[in-house]
C-alpha cells in the first residue's frame, strides 16, 4: 500500500478533529459546542501542525511536495483541474450562504432569578429585610402539626384557584395556559428551584409578579400577575408552605448550623 | 346447517371478545393508596366526594367530571355503556386536550394511575352492580381514508344535521352552538373540528369514530346508535334521499308517503335499540334488523370520521416563537386586498392565545384559540391579514352588567411605539404597555370597516389617537371565522405611531375578545410578546461577491502555479 503523504495526513487530522468536535463531542457526548470554541481548538491544531512541519527543512519540503506536484507536474493534470474547479466552487457557495442568510431576531438575555430588593414588602407595608424574613407559619410544622396542615390545605386551595393554570396541576410548570407564554412559568418540581431560594424570595416573586422584577428579569415579558392585588399576605405564605409540602423540597434557610 | 353457522359465528365472536378483553387491562381492587393519590392530585378539581366540585372547579369550563353519575365522555364502549377501565386509565395518562385536565403520565406512576382508576369507580355504584362487562366498539370494519369516503362523509355531515352545532365547515359555529348545555346545566361549546388539537379524546380517525358510535356522555353530542335524529336505521342512500325530500319546499303526496316510510323504518330500528338497552330480548328477525341498522351506523361513522379528519391539520401549527417569526414579504407594486389570491402563496404564522388572568376582570375559560397572520409589504406600505375562529358573531347588542360596556367580538394588535434598540433595551409591558407606551390597532365587530389607532400605557390608561384614518381596513365573518385585513403606510407623520423599516425586529402581541363568552375590557384572550419583521429583500450583492471571490481564488491558484514553476525552473 502506498504510504499517505504528510500533506494528506495533516488534512485528515484537520478534518477529523473538526468532525469529532462538531458531531461527536458536541452532539453525542454533550450539547453542541459553540462555533467560536470549535474555531479556537482548530486554531490550536493548525498551529501544532505548522510547528510540526517546520521543525525540519526536509519535513517542510515533504509537506509541500504534493502541492508542488499538483500545481506543476504534468502527470497530475487531472487532479489539478479538479482542484481548480472545487476550490472556487466551494468559496462561491460559502460566500453566497453567508450573504443570503436571513437575519434572526436577537435572543433575550433574560435573568430568570434576578436579585431581590433588600426589603420585603406587602403592598407598601414593610415585612422585614429579605435576608431575615421567615414564613410566619413555618414554625407550626414542629409546634402544631394540625395548624400546619390547615395552612397547607389553605395553600392548596389558593394554588388550585389561582396558580395551576400556568404552573400546572403537578406544580411542574405545565399548566394548560403555560405552553403559550414566554417566558415559561416556573417548574417547582425542578430540584434547582425551591432548594435554592428562601421563602422570602418566593414571597417577593409572588407578591410583585412580573412587573416587580428588576430590568435584568425583563419585567415587560412575564405574565406573572401582581398577586398582592388578589391575595392576602397570609394566603401568599400559605401557598408557599403548600409548594414545599407538595414537592417535598425544602426552601433554603440561613439558620444556625446543625 | 344454519345452527352450525350460528354456533361458528358465536365461537368466533367469543374468541374476538376474549382477545379484546385481554388487550384492555382491568383496574385493581380499590385501596387506600388510590384514595391517597386521588386526594393529593385530583380532589382539588373533582372534589373529595368525586362530584366534580373541588375548589378549582368554579373557574373551569369544561367543568371537571362528576364521577357520581357514571357518565364518561371518552369511551371505547357503545352508547349508554360504562367505560372500560382502560378508557379511564388512558384519560388519566393522556389528559383531555382543550380542557384543564392534564396528562399524568410523567407525574404519576403506572400503578398509581391504576389505583386512581379503581378509586374513582367507587364513586358510582353502577360499576359494582353491572354484571356484564361493557360492550366495546368494534373497530374492525374500518373504511380507510379516501377522497371518496371524505365526500360521502361530507354529505352525511349535512344530511344528518351535524351542521346545526358544528357549523358549515366545522368551526363549531352552528346556529344552536351558543344554546348548548351539558347534563349538569353548564354551558358547553361544540368542538371546532378544524382544531384537532382541542379534541378531548384525541384527533385520530379511530378516536373520532368512537365518539360517533358511543356518543360523548353527558354532552349534547348524540350517539348514532338508536337516534332517529341521526337517521338510525337508514342506509347512506336513504339518508340522502330523506334529506333531499325534507329540503323541498313542498312535497307531493308520493313524496310524503316515501318520507313516511323512512320514518317508520327509523322508528322500528330505534325501538329495537331501546329494547336492547332495557335488556328486552330480541327475536331473530328483530336482531337481524338491529344488526343491519348497526352495520350502516358503523359505515356512516367511518365516512364521517374520515371527513372530520380531513378538516384539521394533524396537530397544532408551530407557534411563531424563536426564529419562526412573522416575516412580512416584500412585493413590488400594489399590495393585495383581502380577497386577493396572492395571500394563498403565503404560509400563515400561528399565534396561540391564552386567557388573560393577570388583571381583573379575568378570563379563565377562553373560547378563542389562536390568531393566524400573514403580511406583505412594498416600498411604502404594509398589509396584514389576520384570521381567527370565533363560534359566534357578536356585535355588541348586549352589554356587560359589571362594566356597562358592550359585549362584542374584537381584535387588538399591539406594537411598541418605539422599537427597543438592542436585546437588553426595555420593551413596554406585554399587556397594553406601562411606563413605556404601546401602539394598538383596535378592531371591533360593531364597526367592522374601521380599525382605531390607540396609544396605551396600561389597560386603564388607553387613549384613542386624535389623528385617525391612516389605516385601511376590510373584514368579514364567515362560517365561524373572522378575517381582518389592515393596510398602513410604513412611515406616518404621527409621532405616536410606530414607524416601520425593513429588517428591524418589532415586538408584536395580540388581544382578542369573544363577546358571547363574556369577554369585555381585560376579560379577554391575549398573547405575550412575539416578533415581526419586514423581511429585507435579499441583497443583490449575493450575485456579485460570490462569483468575484471564486474568480479571485482561481486567479490565485494560477498565480501560485506560476510562482512555483518559475522557482522550479
Amino acid at each position: 500500500m502506498k504510504r499517505l503523504s504528510l500533506f494528506t495526513i495533516c488534512l485528515i487530522i484537520l478534518i477529523g478533529s473538526w468532525a469529532v468536535l462538531r458531531f461527536a463531542v458536541g452532539g453525542i457526548v454533550s450539547v453542541p459546542i459553540p462555533g467560536s470554541v470549535i474555531a479556537m481548538y482548530m486554531g490550536l491544531i493548525i498551529i501544532a501542525i505548522l510547528v510540526h512541519i517546520s521543525v525540519e527543512d526536509s519535513l517542510f519540503r515533504e509537506f509541500l511536495r504534493p502541492i508542488h506536484e499538483t500545481l506543476t507536474d504534468n502527470n497530475r493534470r487531472v487532479r489539478r483541474r479538479v482542484v481548480a474547479v472545487l476550490i472556487p466552487l466551494f468559496l462561491l457557495g460559502y460566500t453566497y450562504s453567508i450573504i443570503a442568510q436571513r437575519a434572526n431576531p436577537p435572543g433575550s438575555p433574560r435573568d430568570a432569578h434576578p436579585s431581590p430588593p433588600l426589603e420585603l414588602t406587602y403592598k407598601d407595608e414593610v415585612i422585614g429585610t429579605m435576608q431575615d424574613v421567615v414564613n410566619p407559619f413555618r414554625h407550626y410544622e414542629k409546634d402544631d402539626p394540625d395548624a400546619f396542615k390547615a395552612h397547607v390545605e389553605n395553600g392548596r386551595r389558593v394554588y388550585y384557584n389561582n396558580c395551576f393554570y400556568c404552573h400546572g396541576d403537578h406544580l411542574d410548570g405545565q399548566g394548560h395556559f403555560a405552553s403559550h407564554l414566554q417566558p415559561l412559568p416556573a417548574n417547582f418540581q425542578d430540584p434547582g428551584i425551591i432548594p435554592n431560594f428562601q421563602e422570602g424570595f418566593f414571597f417577593w416573586r409572588i407578591a410583585k409578579g412580573g412587573p416587580g422584577l428588576p430590568a435584568a428579569g425583563t419585567p415587560w415579558d412575564s405574565a406573572m400577575p401582581i398577586w398582592e392585588n388578589h391575595l392576602t399576605e397570609d394566603e401568599i405564605w400559605d401557598v408557599i408552605l403548600f409548594l414545599s409540602d407538595y414537592t417535598g423540597y425544602q426552601f433554603r434557610t440561613f439558620g444556625e448550623a446543625h | 346447517m344454519r345452527t352450525r353457522n350460528v354456533t361458528l359465528l358465536m365461537l368466533v365472536l367469543g374468541l374476538l371478545y376474549t382477545v379484546m378483553l385481554a388487550h384492555a387491562q382491568n383496574a385493581p381492587e380499590a385501596s387506600e393508596k388510590g384514595k391517597e393519590v386521588y386526594e393529593q392530585s385530583c380532589a382539588h378539581c373533582h372534589g373529595t366526594e368525586g362530584r366534580g366540585d373541588g375548589s378549582a372547579a368554579e373557574n373551569l369550563l369544561p367543568k371537571p367530571r362528576d364521577f357520581t353519575r357514571g357518565l364518561y365522555k371518552i369511551r371505547s364502549t357503545e352508547s349508554g355503556q360504562l367505560p372500560m377501565d382502560q378508557d379511564l386509565f388512558d384519560i388519566i395518562t393522556i389528559g383531555m386536550p382543550g380542557s384543564s385536565m392534564p396528562g399524568w403520565e410523567t407525574s404519576l406512576s403506572t400503578d398509581d394511575r391504576w389505583e386512581v382508576v379503581a378509586y374513582i369507580k367507587t364513586f358510582y355504584d353502577g360499576f359494582k352492580e353491572s354484571e356484564t362487562p361493557p360492550r366495546q366498539i368494534n373497530l374492525e370494519g374500518k373504511i380507510s381514508y379516501s377522497e371518496q369516503s371524505v365526500e360521502t362523509g361530507k354529505g352525511l355531515y349535512v344530511e344528518l344535521g351535524c351542521v346545526e352545532c358544528h357549523g358549515n365547515v366545522g368551526r363549531g359555529d352552528g346556529t344552536s352552538a351558543p344554546t348548548l348545555t351539558d347534563e349538569w346545566g353548564f354551558q358547553t361549546w361544540p368542538a371546532n373540528l378544524t382544531q384537532s388539537w382541542t379534541f378531548r379524546g384525541g384527533g385520530d380517525t379511530e378516536a373520532i369514530f368512537k365518539r360517533f358510535i358511543g356518543g360523548i356522555a353527558g354532552s349534547p353530542m348524540p350517539a348514532f346508535e338508536g337516534d332517529s335524529f341521526l337517521h338510525f336505521g337508514l342506509t347512506v342512500a336513504e339518508s340522502k334521499r330523506l334529506s333531499e325530500l325534507e329540503n323541498k319546499d313542498e312535497m307531493t303526496e308520493a313524496e310524503e308517503a316515501e318520507s313516511e316510510k323512512f320514518y317508520e323504518k327509523m322508528d322500528a330500528a330505534v325501538d329495537l335499540a331501546l329494547n336492547r338497552v332495557e335488556g328486552i330480548e330480541l327475536t331473530a328477525t328483530e336482531q337481524q334488523t338491529y344488526d343491519d341498522a348497526m352495520k350502516v351506523v358503523y359505515e356512516k361513522s367511518w365516512h364521517l370520521a374520515n371527513y372530520v379528519k380531513s378538516l384539521a391539520p394533524e396537530k397544532r401549527p408551530e407557534s411563531a416563537i424563536g426564529n419562526n417569526v412573522l416575516r412580512s414579504q416584500y412585493l413590488q407594486g400594489g399590495l393585495p386586498s383581502m380577497d386577493d389570491a396572492a395571500w394563498e402563496t403565503l404560509q400563515s404564522k400561528h399565534f396561540p392565545l391564552v386567557g388573560q388572568i393577570v388583571i381583573e376582570p379575568r378570563q379563565f375559560n377562553p373560547t378563542i384559540d389562536s390568531v393566524n397572520v400573514k403580511s406583505f409589504y412594498n416600498d411604502t406600505e404594509v398589509a396584514f391579514l389576520f384570521t381567527w375562529d370565533d363560534r359566534t358573531h357578536t356585535t355588541g347588542d348586549e352589554t356587560d352588567e359589571t362594566t356597562g360596556q358592550p359585549l362584542e367580538d374584537a381584535l387588538a394588535i399591539q406594537f411598541p411605539v418605539k422599537v427597543p434598540q438592542g436585546p437588553t433595551a426595555p420593551k413596554p409591558y406585554f399587556l397594553w404597555g406601562g411606563r413605556l407606551p404601546v401602539y394598538l390597532w383596535h378592531w371591533k365587530a360593531s364597526a367592522p370597516e374601521q380599525v382605531t389607532e390607540v396609544t396605551a400605557k396600561g389597560v386603564s390608561n388607553a387613549e384613542v389617537q386624535e389623528a385617525q384614518g391612516e389605516l385601511q381596513t376590510q373584514s368579514v365573518y364567515t362560517d365561524g371565522q373572522y378575517k381582518l385585513w389592515v393596510k398602513r403606510a410604513l412611515k406616518t407623520e404621527d409621532k405616536k405611531d410606530l414607524q416601520l423599516e425593513p429588517g428591524v425586529f418589532v415586538p408584536i402581541a395580540f388581544s382578542a375578545w369573544d363577546g358571547a363568552n363574556g369577554d369585555v375590557d381585560t376579560k379577554r384572550v391575549m398573547s405575550s410578546w412575539y416578533t415581526f419583521v419586514l423581511e429585507p429583500v435579499p441583497s443583490s450583492r449575493r450575485f456579485v461577491y460570490p462569483p468575484l471571490i471564486a474568480i479571485l481564488s482561481l486567479g490565485l491558484l494560477f498565480g501560485l502555479r506560476a510562482v512555483v514553476q518559475r522557482r522550479n525552473a
